[in-house]
C-alpha cells in the first residue's frame, strides 16, 4: 500500500511539468487551430538556453525562467507573425500549418544539434540530488519545484485569460473567430499575443525539466507525441483539460512503469489516445466541433 | 447622424468572382432601409463589406461623409456602425453578460461597459433574466435578441441586421420585428437584409431590391410591396389582399 501510495506521489509530481508542456500547444490549438507540431522542439530550445544559462553563468535553472519566457515569447510573435499570420485567409490553412510546424521542429532540431551536439544535457542544480522526505515516503525535490511552479504558471495563465480585457479576447477568439472580429477584436493581433504566450509556456517547461530529465536535440520526437496525447484526451484548446489529462496520464504511466516495466510506460499515453478517441473524441472537457 | 454613402463597390471572396459589381446605395439617417433580393445576389456580402470584414476591391463607403471603406471593424464600430449577423456570432460558453461584455470590447473602460450592459438589461429585460446562463442555452429569438443587445452596447448610429428571422419560428420573429420597430421609433438609422421580403418591407421606409451584384431598384417601402413585378418575384402571388393588410 506504501509503495503504492508511493509510485503515485512520483506519478503526481511529474503531471505538473507535463501540464506546463501541453497548456501552450492547447492555446495555440485553441486561438488558431495550428497543431504547433514544433512545440516541444521549442520546449528543447528553451532546455538548451537554461543549460547554458546555467552551465556558464551559474544561472539557477528555475530563476532562468524570467529570461527563457520572454525570450519565447518573442520567438513565438516572430514565429507566428512570419510564417502564418499571411496564409490565414487560406482555404487550407490547416494543412499549411501541420507542414510548415513539422518543417520549424526539423530545422530547430538540426540548429540544436549543430550547435550544441547530440550529447545528453541536463542542468544539476543541488536541489536536483536532494529529496523531501515526509513519514513513510519522499519525492525528488526537483520534481517538486518543477510542478508547483507550474501550477502557479497556469493558474498565472488562466487568471489572465479570465479576468483581463486581452484574456477575455483570446478566449473569445477561441469561441468564435468570427464573431470577435464582428465585436471588433483585431484577431490577427490576438492570434500573435497567442502563439507568443504559449511558446512563453514551452520556455518555461524547457528551464524546467533541464533539471528533471535528460536532454538532446532530437528528444522532441518522443515528447510530442506525449504531449499530443495528452492536448487531445484533455480536450484540444481546454486548458483545463490539459492540466486534468497531465496528471491522469503521469499517475498512471508511473503505475504502469513500477508494476509492468519502464518499456511500457510511453504505451500508457497513446493507449490513453486510442481510447479516448474510441469513446469520446471530443476529449475530457473539448467541444464537439461543428463542420 | 447615420448617414452611409456606398459609392460604386465592388467586392468579392479570396481570388474569386466579384460578387458586388458596381453597387451604389445611400442610406439616409434616420430611416430604415430593407434589402430584399435573391440568394447570390450579394445581400450579407454586402453588409460584410461596410462592416470593414471584408475590403472592397474598388469604389468607397463614407459613414457621416468620412470615408470607412478601409478601415478595420473596431475602428468602423467606433465610428457608430454595427452589424450583426445572420449566424448571430454569441461567443457560446460565454455567459450572457460576459457576451454583452464583449460588446463593449473597443470601449476600453469597464465601468462605461458595465453601466451601458445594464442600460441594455432595461431595454431587454428577458436578457438580464438570463444573464448568467452561457448564450448556447439561450433559445433562437433570445439569441438573436441577444446579439442586437450586443450591438447596442455601443449605442451606434446606425445598426445593420443580417436575416434577424433566420430559422426563428413566426410568434419569434414577431417578437423581433417588434424589437425593430423599437429601435426605428428612438431613430436609430437601419439597414435590414431579410428573406421574409414582405415583413422586412412592413416596417421598413424605404426598400431596395439587390440582383446580381448591383442595386436594380430603390423605392419607398410601401410602393415595392406594392409593385407587381416584385409581388411575383418577392412576395408571393397573393397579391391584392396582402397589400391591404399590410396598410390597415
Amino acid at each position: 500500500m506504501i509503495q503504492a501510495i508511493q509510485v503515485l506521489i512520483l506519478g503526481l509530481a511529474l503531471g505538473g511539468v507535463y501540464a506546463l508542456m501541453s497548456s501552450g500547444m492547447t492555446l495555440i490549438f485553441g486561438v488558431m487551430r495550428i497543431v504547433n507540431l514544433a512545440h516541444s522542439a521549442f520546449i528543447i530550445m528553451a532546455a538548451y538556453i537554461a543549460f547554458w544559462l546555467f552551465n556558464l553563468l551559474h544561472v539557477d535553472p528555475i530563476l532562468s525562467i524570467v529570461l527563457t519566457m520572454p525570450m519565447m515569447f518573442v520567438v513565438g510573435m516572430l514565429y507566428y507573425r512570419i510564417l502564418f499570420a499571411s496564409r490565414a485567409d487560406n482555404p487550407r490553412f490547416i494543412d499549411i500549418t501541420v507542414l510548415i510546424t513539422f518543417a520549424s521542429s526539423l530545422v530547430v532540431e538540426g540548429l540544436l544539434a549543430f550547435f550544441f551536439t547530440g550529447i545528453y544535457r541536463s542542468t544539476t542544480p543541488d536541489y536536483a540530488k536532494r529529496s523531501f522526505n515526509f513519514g513513510p515516503f519522499f519525492v525528488p525535490e526537483s520534481q517538486l519545484f518543477a510542478t508547483v511552479i507550474s501550477i502557479v504558471l497556469i493558474l498565472g495563465l488562466w487568471l489572465f485569460l479570465r479576468y483581463t480585457r486581452v484574456g477575455s479576447a483570446i478566449r473569445a477568439t477561441m469561441q468564435n473567430r468570427n464573431a470577435a472580429q464582428v465585436v471588433g477584436v483585431n484577431v490577427t493581433w490576438v492570434s500573435t499575443l497567442a502563439f507568443g504566450i504559449g511558446l512563453a509556456m514551452a520556455g518555461a517547461s524547457g528551464s524546467l525539466l533541464s533539471f528533471i530529465f535528460t536532454f538532446f536535440p532530437a528528444k522532441h520526437v518522443a515528447w510530442i507525441g506525449m504531449i499530443m496525447c495528452l492536448v487531445v484526451l484533455g480536450g484540444m484548446g481546454s486548458l483545463m483539460g490539459a492540466l486534468v489529462s497531465s496528471f491522469l496520464l503521469a499517475a498512471a504511466s508511473a503505475y504502469v512503469n513500477f508494476y509492468i516495466g519502464s518499456a511500457w510506460s510511453p504505451i500508457t499515453f497513446y493507449l490513453a489516445l486510442f481510447l479516448i478517441l474510441l469513446f469520446r473524441p471530443q476529449g475530457l472537457f473539448g467541444k464537439k466541433v461543428e463542420v | 447622424m447615420g448617414t452611409l454613402n456606398v459609392e460604386n463597390v465592388y467586392a468579392g471572396y479570396g481570388s474569386g468572382p466579384n460578387i458586388l459589381k458596381g453597387l451604389s446605395l445611400t442610406v439616409e439617417s434616420n430611416k430604415t432601409y430593407c434589402i430584399i433580393g435573391p440568394n447570390g445576389a450579394g445581400k450579407s456580402t454586402l453588409l460584410k463589406v461596410i462592416a470593414g470584414l471584408l475590403k472592397p476591391r474598388e469604389g468607397q463607403i463614407k459613414f457621416n461623409d468620412e470615408v470607412i471603406s478601409g478601415l478595420r471593424p473596431d475602428q468602423i464600430m467606433q465610428r457608430g456602425l454595427c452589424y450583426v449577423p445572420s449566424d448571430r456570432s454569441l461567443f457560446p460558453d460565454m455567459t450572457v453578460k460576459e457576451n454583452l461584455r464583449m460588446g463593449g470590447y473597443v470601449l476600453r473602460n469597464p465601468r462605461l461597459v458595465k453601466r451601458r450592459v445594464d442600460e441594455v438589461f432595461t431595454m431587454f429585460p428577458v436578457l438580464k433574466e438570463k444573464s448568467s446562463q452561457a448564450a448556447k442555452t439561450l433559445s433562437g429569438g433570445q439569441q438573436q435578441l441577444c446579439a442586437v443587445a450586443r450591438a447596442m452596447i455601443l449605442k451606434p448610429d446606425m445598426i445593420m441586421l443580417d436575416e434577424p428571422s433566420l430559422g426563428l419560428s413566426p410568434k419569434v420573429v414577431q417578437q423581433i420585428f417588434g424589437t425593430i420597430t423599437d429601435l426605428r421609433s428612438q431613430g436609430m438609422t437601419i439597414l435590414l437584409v431579410e428573406q421574409n421580403a414582405r415583413k422586412g418591407l412592413q416596417i421598413a421606409d424605404q426598400g431596395v431590391v439587390l440582383d446580381l451584384g448591383t442595386n436594380s431598384f430603390e423605392r419607398p417601402a410601401a410602393e415595392v410591396l406594392q409593385d407587381p413585378r416584385i409581388q411575383e418575384l418577392y412576395l408571393g402571388k397573393r397579391r391584392q389582399p396582402l397589400v391591404t393588410e399590410a396598410q390597415k
